[in-house]
């Protein structure tokens, strides 16, 4: 069954017309070829597609995409600022946040979402935020040093 | 040699503008004009004759471009030892071995048409344990053994199920034994755990209906090795295959060997020319591509009052699974050094690599020394007690040292393990007093490289003066194009952000051995580093009389040549080319770097005078605390100190000692691929296979060590491997020094711990 659904994908509006079974993830890389977002599991356990949906972060292997009329959606593909890095993309080049690069995207936009809420986040609040998050190259140990990093300069950016 | 402009200082990856805006696309990620999609169908038995494959109603299922079983793809694979084919023929060996295969317009249709074909068996006896696989009287799972294709090292078939068997033989041990003071006897346990990259396996194969050419498409480890095994399956000349390698999202050994590739090349038979991609999901992943061996070790050892050890005598089961892939050379390069990195006059080693009907070992990230180590440095301990000495000074009293001549024959230079045995236990504090219900524990470990092998790497420069490295390493995400960028970019004198490094596609890129074995760094190294100097040396020939000077009396320096004595006379690299070949000229050069061979590995003693180009020490330690009302330990604090020889980017070292420590503790703590009595993985996933996550892991204080090793480049050795090998047994030996007793089976969940805890509690009651 198709449906007719209207979305703000990294700030562009789009009208779609898609299998309303289809999960986002596949609706993203395999209709809208936007692979940025990956597939680690496609059960919901490794993080690696998260996106933010209205300002959320969540696991787009979860979600159908006939539940996504109106919905405002945000992937790793709109986390630049113009041609600007985000600070948390800047914090994990500088720092050595990435190895692999396969789960930086969902670590990216899950950080993101945390710092949009706490731009103060204790080396604690950071690591349980990422706790859904699977990284089998770093350590997470410069994933968390990066995050601290951005937020540091996003606060700086904000006085 | 001048002083190091980039070798030596914390550069930023040069792939990671890619890995943070998800334009770096993977494998996984990867779409092809005109592709089909493919699907396999796994067995569901753990050894059984196939009676009949009905395959009647896939075929006709709307918009099924191909259905296939093993007799459509009548092909034979393997590294070592040629048992495995491209699809189960006859048999299956395992819960997970594809048996039948799809191709479809999409991927709803071709998981729908999977779904339809039917498979007959019949039933098999089948072995789950290495050490019941080869006991007498076990019935083979690979009756045709003998007459298999096989490397002249393979020495199998002494024991039913066997496909190699290592032996070691130095001096006499039971002399040995004879001779010591105090003799101790333990057996240990490793279990089956998976590499668990996050990004799952997949393979896109296209095969040329005009000229017969085949285009695997495929995040392979090692694409020349794997061209190489194709063309000898399909009877076809090298020149007949191409890898194309796009980026890898982790690997840790899982992605060498063909595994999801077999199912895309024998589909890409049948699909009149059209690409077709086979992705395996997290499932599929876990079952049926590759995991790390369990092992089981007996170890034995004669030791003096004043701690001098006499003898070891070890035997190793290696499980190797349901086919061979990389079992022969695990159990060769495990067993070696299992005893060890200690002076012993006396040793007897025996490793067995023992077929199972479980999924297929493979290389793992370490290639056989954690489990070694597990036994060898936990029984090091336990003798320390025995003999009540600081386990630290038992392995000072023995470590190797430079000029040692190893038990297996090799005599030592580079040593770097007892700076790492110091600094690591030093990092927790080893001398100060321990706090109540905290232990201390720590691990040592050597690590040798595949050798020998070859690296060849080619290195260009443009007319606009930029550089571009031809290299077959593959960026697995260790690293590996920040290393060669930073070494072309040193010996060419030019800003890294000129380099380039050129994607990987073996109909360009000149031959490369794999990239494995912690052996790029050492080997690619060296191939760029040459490459480089002879195009430097190249554009100083043409330069010379551009600038009115002689070769000798010219320098190189940020992009530019110039007169030693004048520097203000200067000519830009691209200037000089774009002068001699105009705009589109180049300047190129090629070198190829292999390791001295030495005498061959000898198959009676084991011994060898040039087992490795180099080795890796390492030691690691752990503090932790144990609830011993839960059975759960808490990791306090991990060091690992690293022997890298030199560390040509600290931050990328720091980078793989974490990564490796947090993979070892996962392996320590709590990961095991729990296969059932019925050859079942029970948690082929992410909730049920519990990898370490943000909230798992200690403080991790990684140490670098630097003890130069003379051929490689600026002194480098590798470090990829060792990062996981000492974590378990330094974790085992704090766990133990916490709560006074040992517990020798792999891995110590709460669970364990707490029944470990009870059992001993009764046993003094």
């Amino acid at each position: 069954m198709k449906k007719q659904i209207n979305i703000t994908l990294n700030g562009r509006r789009m009208r779609l017309e898609v299998p309303a079974h289809r999960l986002l993830l596949d609706l993203l890389r395999d209709e809208i070829a936007l692979t940025g977002t990956k597939e680690g599991c496609g059960t919901g356990d490794c993080g690696a597609c998260t996106v933010l949906l209205n300002g959320k972060p969540v696991n787009s292997c979860l979600i159908l995409s006939g539940e996504l009329h109106g919905a405002d959606i945000v992937t790793i593909e709109g986390l630049k600022i113009g041609p600007e890095f985000h600070p948390v993309q800047k914090a994990f080049i500088q720092d050595g946040g990435a190895q692999c690069g396969y789960c930086t995207p969902g670590m990216l936009m899950m950080s993101k979402a945390l710092l949009d809420e706490n731009l103060n986040p204790t080396e604690e609040d950071i690591r349980f935020a990422l706790s859904g998050n699977l990284c089998r190259c770093t350590g997470y140990a410069k994933i968390i040093q990066a995050v601290q990093d951005a937020a540091a300069e996003l606060r700086a950016r904000n006085v | 040699m001048s002083e190091l402009t980039v070798v030596g200082k914390p550069v930023t990856r040069v792939d990671v503008d890619a890995k943070v805006t998800g334009e770096a696309i993977y494998g996984y990620d990867l779409v092809l004009p005109n592709m089909l999609y493919g699907k396999a169908v796994f067995s569901t038995r753990p050894h059984a004759k196939i009676k009949r494959i009905n395959t009647e109603k896939a075929r006709s299922y709307p918009g099924i471009v191909a259905v296939i079983t093993g007799e459509d793809a009548p092909w034979t694979h393997g590294e070592s030892i040629k048992d495995k084919p491209f699809l189960a023929r006859g048999k299956v060996r395992y819960i997970g071995e594809p048996v039948a295969a799809v191709a479809a317009v999409d991927e709803d249709t071709a998981q729908a048409a999977a779904a339809l074909i039917e498979v007959e068996y019949a039933d098999l006896p089948s072995y789950f344990s290495p050490v019941e696989a080869c006991a007498p009287g076990a019935i083979p799972i690979h009756e045709d053994f003998a007459s298999y294709r096989k490397a002249e090292f393979i020495v199998g078939g002494s024991m039913p199920n066997v496909c190699e068997h290592f032996k070691l033989r130095t001096g006499d041990v039971e002399r040995g034994f004879k001779d010591a003071d105090l003799i101790l006897e333990e057996r240990y346990t490793v279990p089956t755990i998976q590499h668990a990259a996050m990004e799952p396996h997949s393979a896109h194969a296209q095969v040329d209906p005009v000229t017969g050419r085949l285009t695997l498409w495929v995040a392979n480890d090692a694409p020349f090795r794997a061209l190489h095994e194709i063309a000898e399956a399909l009877g076809l000349p090298n020149e007949k295959i191409r890898l194309i390698n796009p980026l890898q999202g982790g690997g840790f050994g899982s992605k060498g060997g063909l595994k999801v590739e077999t199912v895309a090349m024998a589909l890409a038979y049948h699909t009149q020319g059209r690409p077709v991609r086979v992705k395996f999901n997290r499932q599929e992943t876990f079952i049926s591509t590759l995991v790390r061996h369990e092992c089981t070790v007996y170890i034995k050892s004669g030791v003096k009052k004043d701690g001098t050890l006499v003898a070891r005598e070890m035997v190793l089961y290696w499980g190797g699974g349901a086919y061979a892939e990389k079992s022969p050379t695990v159990c060769i390069r495990g067993s070696l050094p299992a005893p060890g990195p200690y002076r012993i006059p006396h040793v007897k080693v025996d490793g067995y690599a023992v077929y199972t009907n479980k999924p297929v070992s493979g290389a793992f990230r370490g290639y056989g020394i954690p489990q070694g180590a597990w036994a060898c440095e936990q029984h090091m301990d336990e003798l320390a007690l025995r003999l009540g000495m600081d386990p630290r000074d038992l392995r000072l009293k023995n470590i190797f040292v430079d000029g040692d001549l190893s038990y297996w024959g090799e005599q030592l230079h580079s040593v770097g393990l007892k700076e790492t045995l110091v600094k690591a236990t030093e990092a927790i504090d080893w001398d100060k007093p321990r706090p109540e219900g905290i232990g201390r524990g720590f691990a040592c470990i050597s690590k040798p490289t595949r050798t020998p092998t070859t690296s060849s790497a080619a290195v260009y420069v443009d007319a606009k003066g930029e550089v571009t490295v031809l290299a077959g390493t593959v960026e697995i995400g260790q690293g590996c194009s920040t290393i060669l960028s930073q070494v072309a970019a040193e010996e060419l004198k030019v800003p890294i952000q000129q380099v380039r490094m050129h994607p990987l596609d073996t109909d360009v890129i000149p031959f490369d051995a794999s990239t494995t074995s912690s052996r790029s760094t050492y080997h690619m190294g060296n191939a760029v580093r040459l490459s480089a100097i002879q195009a430097r040396e190249q554009l100083a020939e043409i330069a010379s009389p551009m600038l009115e000077a002689r070769k000798e009396d010219l320098d190189f320096k940020n992009g530019r040549v110039f007169l030693k004595d004048h520097p203000q006379m200067a000519l830009s690299l691209g200037e000089v080319i774009k002068r001699k070949f105009g705009p589109e000229g180049v300047v190129r050069a090629d070198a190829s770097y292999c390791y001295e061979i030495g005498k061959d590995l000898d198959l009676e003693t084991g011994h060898s005078d040039h087992a490795s180009a180099f080795y890796m020490y390492a030691t690691q330690a752990a503090e932790v605390k144990v609830d011993t009302e839960t059975g759960k330990i808490k990791l306090l604090r991990m060091s690992a100190a690293h022997d890298v020889g030199k560390a040509i980017n600290p931050l990328n070292c720091a980078a793989q000692i974490e990564g490796g420590l947090a993979m070892g503790i996962g392996s320590a703590l709590h990961e095991e691929l729990v296969v059932d009595d019925q050859g079942k993985v029970r948690n082929p996933s992410f909730l049920d296979y519990h990898l370490v996550t943000s909230l798992d892991l200690p403080q991790m204080i990684p140490i670098i060590v630097e003890c130069s090793e003379p051929e490689g480049p600026y002194g480098a050795k590798g470090l990829g491997e060792p990062g996981l090998a000492p974590t378990p047994a330094a974790i085992g030996n704090a766990v133990a020094n916490a709560i006074g007793f040992r517990i020798y089976d792999l891995p110590l969940t709460p669970e364990r711990v707490y029944w470990a805890i009870k059992k001993k509690g009764k046993e003094a009651a």
